[in-house]
């Protein structure tokens, strides 16, 4: 493993301020993955703006977990649907 | 420039009371947050919008300040310098969205006005403007985008280094803040934004993630079926052949197209149209076989 891959937990939760426990619930939802490293709960970076992202939803917007977890599959749903328009878009322009 | 009225933003009258803002911000922040609304621009730019007029309307001594001067603005510096001490009185802090493109963009009413978003205070004399954005073009091919890499541009003499995502559009513009020209008065310095134009030299047509191409298949194998090896970008694949192929159809090898833009390790798709290759010459046996297919009425 390649240390500077993952972010722990712990690092993300002190510099956004939320609890460690959100994060688990996250994870819960299956909305992140959370490893273990070297005895520490890790998470890879890749992930880091759909955390930071989930937390801005919960502190700015105030939605809780269980609303985070419905909105995030919605909106799953809408950039599938929108590159599914613009591909359409885009095949419509080839015969036009 | 043109003077925005931030009360209308906000939906809100001119004795609106601290409360009634914050809850007419929070409503309508909630309503454009850009991670509510994904890829919407017209929303973004509502978003910062609200944020702006929050900002104002939400900080006392910026909300007196814009009530006297609003419509008025070039008068602002007078006023900045008849108050010789003040301090940040705080209020309502506004949402602190950063997402990937994050910029907190303000007009250039408020730069003007308030000189960018910490400009109000103790330190602002002056009215301060913020610098030119500069625009510059950067041609690459299509190979030079399969994968994310990092570029040193020249911009006015000045060497920036910038990541190129992996998947970016032909034509598509990304914004390098603060790296237009340099601020008037300790203003913040303009943007720079850069349009890529990318060439493509392959034999792939591009469709944002997805590719396109024609391969020819030998009649037999269209009839019969069989195997061809298929050049994609990331390499030679073997291709299994359905016995009964028409000409015009599509096969798609997912997995195989270019990659999606800022979505580490996600492809598009590659969708081979295949050509089916006609002889044009046939040898006296080959010649013969086809007679005796004919003779047995194959439609």
């Amino acid at each position: 493993m390649n240390p500077e891959n993952y972010i722990s937990i712990k690092t993300f939760c002190k510099h956004h301020a939320v609890e460690e426990s959100f994060i688990h619930t996250m994870h819960e939802f299956e909305l992140v993955t959370i490893e273990s490293k070297s005895s520490e709960a890790v998470f890879p970076i890749e992930e880091l703006p759909i955390l930071e992202k989930m937390v801005r939803l919960n502190k700015e917007l105030d939605i809780n977990p269980e609303g985070i977890q419905a909105v995030y599959r919605l909106l799953e749903k809408v950039e599938n649907l929108q590159q599914e328009v613009a591909a359409l878009k885009r095949r419509l322009n080839r015969f036009e | 420039m043109e003077f925005i009225d931030y009360y209308k933003v906000l939906g809100v009258g001119k004795g609106a009371s601290a409360d009634e803002i914050k809850k007419q911000y929070r409503k309508l922040a909630r309503k454009y947050h850009p991670d509510l609304n994904p890829n919407d621009t017209e929303a973004e730019q509502k978003f910062k919008q609200v944020n702006e007029a929050n900002e104002v309307l939400s900080d006392p001594e910026k909300r007196k300040k814009y009530d006297e001067y609003g419509k008025d603005w070039q008068h602002a510096e007078e006023f900045e310098k008849a108050k010789k001490s003040r301090g940040r009185t705080g209020g309502f802090t506004g949402y602190t969205y950063s997402g990937a493109d994050d910029d907190r963009d303000f007009s250039d009413f408020f730069e003007a006005m308030f000189g960018g978003a910490a400009g109000f205070g103790s330190q602002g004399q002056q009215v301060r403007f913020r610098g030119q954005d500069y625009h510059a073009q950067v041609q690459l091919s299509l190979m030079d985008v399969y994968t994310t890499k990092k570029q040193t541009l020249t911009v006015n003499n000045k060497n920036i280094r910038i990541t190129i995502p992996a998947g970016i559009e032909d034509g598509q513009t990304i914004k390098i803040k603060g790296h237009g020209g340099p601020g008037v008065q300790g203003g913040p310095s303009g943007d720079l934004y850069i349009t890529f134009s990318i060439a493509n030299n392959t034999s792939f047509k591009r469709e944002g993630s997805n590719l396109y191409k024609t391969v020819k298949i030998p009649l037999t194998t269209a009839v019969l079926g069989g195997e061809i090896l298929v050049e994609t970008l990331s390499g030679k694949v073997k291709l299994k052949v359905k016995s009964g192929t028409q000409n015009g159809s599509q096969v798609k090898l997912k997995g195989k197209g270019f990659p999606k833009y800022k979505k580490e390790g996600q492809f598009g798709d590659l969708f081979l149209t295949y050509e089916i290759a006609i002889p044009a010459k046939l040898t006296k046996e080959q010649e013969k076989l086809f007679e005796d297919l004919k003779k047995t009425n194959l439609d």
